[in-house]
């Protein structure tokens, strides 16, 4: 169908965008280089073809723009009728001529310069006349770039006009502004029509579709009409006079009687009377709405007068119709969208009266024969004279009695509009609890306490199981306080004894911990072994302090361990030796004068001068392993020399290998105040 | 709401704490916080592990088999509210705690009531084995205060025979 395409036309673009498509086309989708030492025929052909590349890229762009938009002969009469009023028919053939010509200049140009291409005979005039070419063309885009807009305004709206189909069932609802015609077409379909308190709410056409005995039914809703001449009309009136005319449609006047829409019912049956020449052919339902604000049965004389003859007028059409003049049920209908009253009956009056309107055209073509001789409808012949009425069981009898007499009862829905709405109410779930006490629907149960869960101990006889527990607890205290707690049977330590043991306790401690500090680990154990006591840890002082802690009388043990002690008795060697020289007369000076030494030597040192040395710096501590301080200070000596090096690249120790910067800026940069830089 | 139990330690789960796991066939893991998540994913038997309920109670270091627990079960049939019997339950709660608990003091001391006995017992040995630590044994503390060192006698036989030679 052609109106489905008014969604399809591609987009116009306007002037300037035009060109720049088209341009950078031709420079992407042709060669590019040429150089002025090719032959003349390359050249000429390729500026020929520049030309003529462009010249078909404009003519197809512009043929598609022609042929996309629609021929207002070619397209329905409502389609044309109504293109005609939203965008004046001349303007538009104007515009879409305009392209037209466009698009033969653009031909003869691209001809011309061809044949001017010919006979160019350098680069420099071939290019010339392709720049001259081109821009002969773009100025001719440039001057209708104005149509192009147009039309581009155009297919925009175009594209939003309601898909309308002109041959289907349709119902047109028609009226005075604020009648409630877009209420009632929110009412019947899915249209999400405004409604406001103001006139010309709708300013165009709006479709939705509803249903009525399995077949769909478009509803058209009109812009309101105003009673004026022809002539003085506007483009929105003008589109609901255009659906009016050319759609073969049920037609809804709507009357509103209750006068709130601002217009009386005189001139709303003015205008009933202006326009009924549309009407001719269709089947129309006068509808008078707002029934809630001024009832029908209550309206005064000259205005139930008017309504009358409306009335007879819409009859006529039954008439004309082939109807019973009788059969008046389906002309004047009352209802009201805001209490919902009546709306169904008035869309089903329409939609019926449509129905057989079609129905009886169909049946008066000459195609309908075709289907007719092709089904039939069997009928079961009846087997004798008894009756036989459907079945309906006593009790759906009853209920249908009961329904119709019982009254609406109130729904939750109703109760939450009544208390605030939606937002403002929450309905009380506990109110048809079944409970023993109703006191207890609104109360509040813990679930937890103390770290339990409540549900866990709820139980109908927990009274009862509570009491035989505490009895049991009864019973077991006093069980235990007749059981004495005699685990000890008075047996105590003495405070002697607990001083003892105590004392025993600190003494083992602190043997273990000795030998743990003494334990021989590799970490701990010195290579060379220390037979000199340095810490002096082991004097005889010390033991005759710990003898007298045992309770036995040290000065025998003390005086015993001086006397053999090494300071009194010297060294083994020294010890024989000397006693050899003090036998040996027939001895050499030389040994004596070595025995003298050994002598000396052997001589134990007196305390003080044996804490001075310890204490010196440097000092010769017997228990090091040094033979002399001599070689003490060597050794230091050696062992400063070899940290040195590692101190002075600031390294932590023997396995710190970082090195923090290899290469400090002030090392390596710089110029140098007096000499050369030929190396750092 | 329910507190629910940590499937690691057993202790009462609240509101807002810990991490459910449920398992492919369907099994639910609950745990009360991180460190008992992690156990569990580090495939840990909670039986072995000695800080939870299930090893004190497998060990028998709490009380296991006992009335009150009886009066605290998940049933799972719902009873119809009656006001009289919650309140009789919310009291019936402490009452019942604090046996339970009475109970559960109890049968720590049980455990614990040895331990003097022993305790004087170790004591005991200690000081018969060790007491030479602090005390010298009885013969040397009587001993007197003489000089027993050895007197020393010069024996100047050889030099009377080389004097004699």
């Amino acid at each position: 169908m052609v109106q489905y395409n008014f969604k399809k036309i591609t987009v116009v673009p306007s002037g300037k965008d035009f060109i720049d498509i088209i341009l950078s086309r031709t420079q992407r989708q042709t060669p590019t280089v040429v150089h002025k030492g090719y032959a003349i025929s390359r050249l000429r052909e390729f500026y020929m073809r520049k030309v003529k590349y462009t010249q078909q890229n404009f003519h197809e762009k512009l043929s598609a723009i022609i042929d996309e938009f629609p021929r207002l002969e070619g397209i329905h009469p409502f389609y044309g009728d109504l293109l005609h009023v939203l965008y004046n028919k001349d303007h538009y053939k104007l515009a879409l001529g305009q392209v037209n010509t466009a698009r033969n200049i653009i031909g003869k140009i691209a001809k011309d310069y061809v044949r001017l291409l010919k006979y160019g005979d350098s680069l420099y005039r071939c290019k010339s006349l392709k720049v001259a070419a081109l821009g002969r063309m773009c100025t001719v885009i440039k001057r209708i770039s104005p149509s192009l807009a147009y039309l581009e305004q155009i297919r925009q709206h175009m594209a939003r006009l309601p898909s309308i189909d002109p041959n289907t069932r349709t119902i047109l609802i028609c009226g005075y502004p604020n009648v409630g015609k877009s209420s009632f077409i929110n009412k019947i379909t899915r249209a999400d029509v405004d409604v406001q308190p103001y006139a010309f709410t709708t300013k165009s056409l709006f479709v939705g579709h509803t249903d009525y005995k399995y077949l769909r039914y478009q509803v058209i809703d009109t812009p309101g009409i105003l009673d004026r001449p022809f002539e003085d009309r506007n483009i929105i009136e003008m589109c609901s006079i255009t659906a009016l005319a050319h759609l073969k449609a049920a037609v809804l006047f709507f009357l509103d009687i209750s006068g709130s829409c601002g217009y009386s019912i005189a001139q709303q049956a003015a205008l009933f009377h202006s326009i009924k020449s549309l009407f001719m052919n269709k089947p129309l339902v006068i509808v008078c709405n707002k029934i809630d604000l001024q009832p029908l049965e209550a309206l005064p004389e000259e205005d139930m007068k008017l309504v009358m003859e409306m009335k007879a007028e819409a009859v006529k059409s039954i008439l004309a119709q082939g109807g019973d003049s009788k059969d008046d049920e389906g002309v004047l209908l009352t209802m009201s969208t805001m209490t919902d009253e009546g709306v169904i009956a008035v869309k089903n009056a329409a939609c019926e009266r449509l129905l057989n309107q079609r129905v009886e055209i169909k049946m008066k073509s000459k195609k309908i024969n075709d289907c007719l001789n092709r089904f039939h409808v069997a009928v079961p012949k009846p087997r004798d004279t008894k009756e036989r009425p459907p079945c309906i069981p006593q009790a759906v009898i009853e209920a249908r009695a009961t329904a119709n007499a019982k009254e609406k009862r109130k729904l939750e829905k109703d109760l939450e509009e009544e208390n605030g709405g939606a937002g403002v109410y929450s309905a009380s779930l506990r109110k048809h609890y079944l409970l023993a006490n109703d006191e207890w629907k609104e109360d509040v149960m813990p679930e937890i306490l103390d770290g339990h869960n409540v549900y866990d101990f709820v139980d109908p006889d927990i009274l009862q199981r509570l009491e035989e527990l505490e009895q049991e607890e009864g019973l077991r205290l006093e069980g235990e306080a007749v059981e004495e707690d005699f685990e000890m049977d008075g047996k105590e330590l003495t405070e002697e004894e607990k001083a003892l043991l105590s004392e025993i306790r600190r003494k083992k401690k602190l043997l273990i911990q000795e030998h743990r500090i003494k334990k021989s680990t590799a970490e701990s154990r010195p290579v060379v072994p220390r037979k000199f006591d340095k810490d002096r840890k082991y004097t005889t002082d010390r033991m005759g302090r710990e003898l007298s802690a045992l309770g036995i009388n040290p000065s025998a043990a003390v005086n015993r361990a001086r006397s053999r002690s090494l300071s009194t008795r010297g060294r083994k060697r020294d010890r024989s030796l000397a006693g050899q020289g003090e036998d040996g007369e027939a001895m050499d000076i030389d040994t004596e004068h070595s025995n003298k030494k050994l002598r000396v030597r052997s001589r134990s040192i007196s305390a003080s001068r044996s804490r001075a040395i310890i204490a010196a710096p440097g000092g010769f501590t017997p228990g090091e392993g040094f033979r002399d301080i001599v070689q003490k200070q060597q050794a230091l000596k050696i062992a400063k020399k070899s940290v040195r090096h590692r101190n002075k690249a600031a390294c932590k120790g023997e396995g710190d290998r970082v090195i923090p910067n290899l290469k400090p800026k002030h090392l390596f940069s710089g110029k140098r105040g007096k000499g050369k830089t030929t190396r750092r | 709401m329910r507190l629910e139990k940590c499937w690691f330690c057993s202790s009462t789960i609240y509101p807002g704490h810990g991490i459910q796991f449920v398992r492919n066939d369907a099994k639910i893991f609950r745990f009360c916080r991180s460190k008992c998540h992690k156990n569990f994913k580090m495939k840990r038997n909670p039986r072995k592990v000695k800080w939870t309920k299930a090893y004190r109670l497998l060990h028998g270091k709490d009380m296991t088999k006992d009335s009150t627990f009886e009066l605290e079960r998940k049933r799972n049939r719902p009873e119809r509210y009656d006001r009289n019997v919650t309140e009789k339950t919310l009291q019936a709660i402490k009452k019942i705690d604090k046996i339970r608990v009475a109970r559960e003091a109890r049968h720590h001391a049980m455990r614990f009531k040895g331990k003097k006995a022993m305790e004087h017992r170790a004591a005991i040995t200690e000081l018969e084995k060790s007491i030479d630590l602090v005390k010298a044994p009885a013969p040397l503390l009587q001993a007197p205060q003489e000089d027993t060192a050895k007197l020393k006698v010069k024996v100047s036989q050889p030099e009377a025979e080389f004097m004699e030679e």
